[in-house]
């Protein structure tokens, strides 16, 4: 339960920074090179933000837990190894070591040092694939829209 | 497992529809259809700067890099020199050279070149109208951010004005060293507002 807050806590705060700042999220997210579309580009800058607050609400109220840590883990999935992918175009461009690489992710913390970050993601997603065993519900509003009538929350 | 996927597409659908709907409502919200860095032109710089890279076998420097840069956009690059001598150009004091921070708003707060106008071209909307008229009366504008190659503020500033502004692109030039080049030459840096004659002591 303490940990589904300090994940659905962590969320809400990484994204309002970002959300509070779009236009920085803007540029960091073009320099992953992942759109060239100008329009593909702002959604995702404009939405992702704002995606993770509300995932994160709905963590910390306990709504649709395992929907929220499903997508989560979705978008660990993905932006960990493009964390990595970036921290190692800066570390042979700069010739440095990878852990000593720090950088500006985009994740909300500012710049932080690569190894601490990928790790970082990697506790999260753990976690989140925790949350997705249904654990973890206790003092939850205990709400999901696809449980069966009379189940526990808990199958 | 078939509930826990349709709950997180259900999730993901009206998250993502909140997330819209809250970057439509905050009022530093970005616009969906415009295109913030001119994405459109970049095919030209990169075509420029792989070339130059081809020809000189990296032995361009970054000024070279930037000034190509600049050039494939259309734009003068001016060094330090010549911005100090702009800078105490007299037709400065009469706002017929004028210089523009295309820094974000703390930044500006912050320090700025003295009597420069404010102009972060993310939120261009907010500055359009008097930067917009400050150039069309200028004679010359010198636009600039931080400085340095990885830079794009004052290139995406200057591209606005140039587009949207009316600006002659004779008439527009980019300070590629930028802020921090003009800090670390001792020049001198007003905070807070425009004109508001609060210098900053370099020496302290």
């Amino acid at each position: 339960m303490l940990g589904r807050w300090l994940v659905g806590l962590l969320f809400v705060y990484l994204g309002l920074n970002k959300a509070l700042h779009p236009d920085l999220f803007l540029k960091l997210v073009r320099q992953y090179e992942l759109v060239s579309n100008p329009y593909l580009l702002n959604a995702i800058a404009a939405a992702l933000p704002w995606f993770e607050v509300f995932c994160g609400l709905l963590l910390l109220a306990g709504v649709a837990v395992r929907g929220s840590a499903l997508l989560l883990l979705l978008m660990l999935g993905v932006f960990t190894p493009l964390v990595l992918k970036r921290a190692l175009a800066i570390a042979a461009a700069k010739a440095l070591p990878l852990c000593l690489v720090k950088f500006d992710c985009g994740c909300g913390t500012g710049e932080v040092f690569a190894c601490n970050k990928l790790v970082e993601n990697c506790l999260l997603m753990v976690f989140s694939a925790w949350l997705l065993t249904g654990r973890g519900r206790r003092l939850c509003a205990c709400f999901s829209p696809f449980r069966a009538a009379g189940k526990s929350p808990e199958t | 497992m078939r509930k826990i996927l349709l709950e997180g597409l259900l999730v993901a659908a009206i998250g993502v529809t909140l997330a819209f709907v809250a970057n439509a409502l905050s009022p530093r919200g970005l616009k969906l259809n415009r295109d913030y860095f001119h994405l459109s032109l970049q095919a030209q710089s990169v075509a420029t700067n792989l070339s130059l890279k081809a020809a000189g076998a990296g032995t361009n420097s970054p000024a070279e890099l930037l000034a190509a840069r600049l050039k494939a956009f259309g734009l003068q690059l001016v060094d330090s020199n010549r911005v100090a001598q702009l800078f105490n150009d007299p037709r400065r004091q009469a706002d017929l050279l004028i210089f523009i921070d295309a820094r974000d708003e703390d930044d500006y707060q912050q320090g700025h070149i003295p009597a420069a106008f404010e102009f972060y071209d993310a939120y261009r909307d907010k500055y359009l109208a008097t930067v917009g008229e400050a150039c069309r009366l200028a004679q010359q504008i010198v636009v600039y951010c931080h400085g340095g190659d990885e830079c794009d503020d004052s290139l995406h500033a200057a591209l606005t004005l140039r587009d949207l502004a009316g600006v002659r692109k004779e008439d527009l030039f980019v300070y590629g060293g930028g802020f921090t080049e003009w800090c670390t030459n001792g020049l001198p840096v007003e905070v807070g507002g425009r004109k508001s004659g609060q210098l900053l002591d370099h020496k302290k």
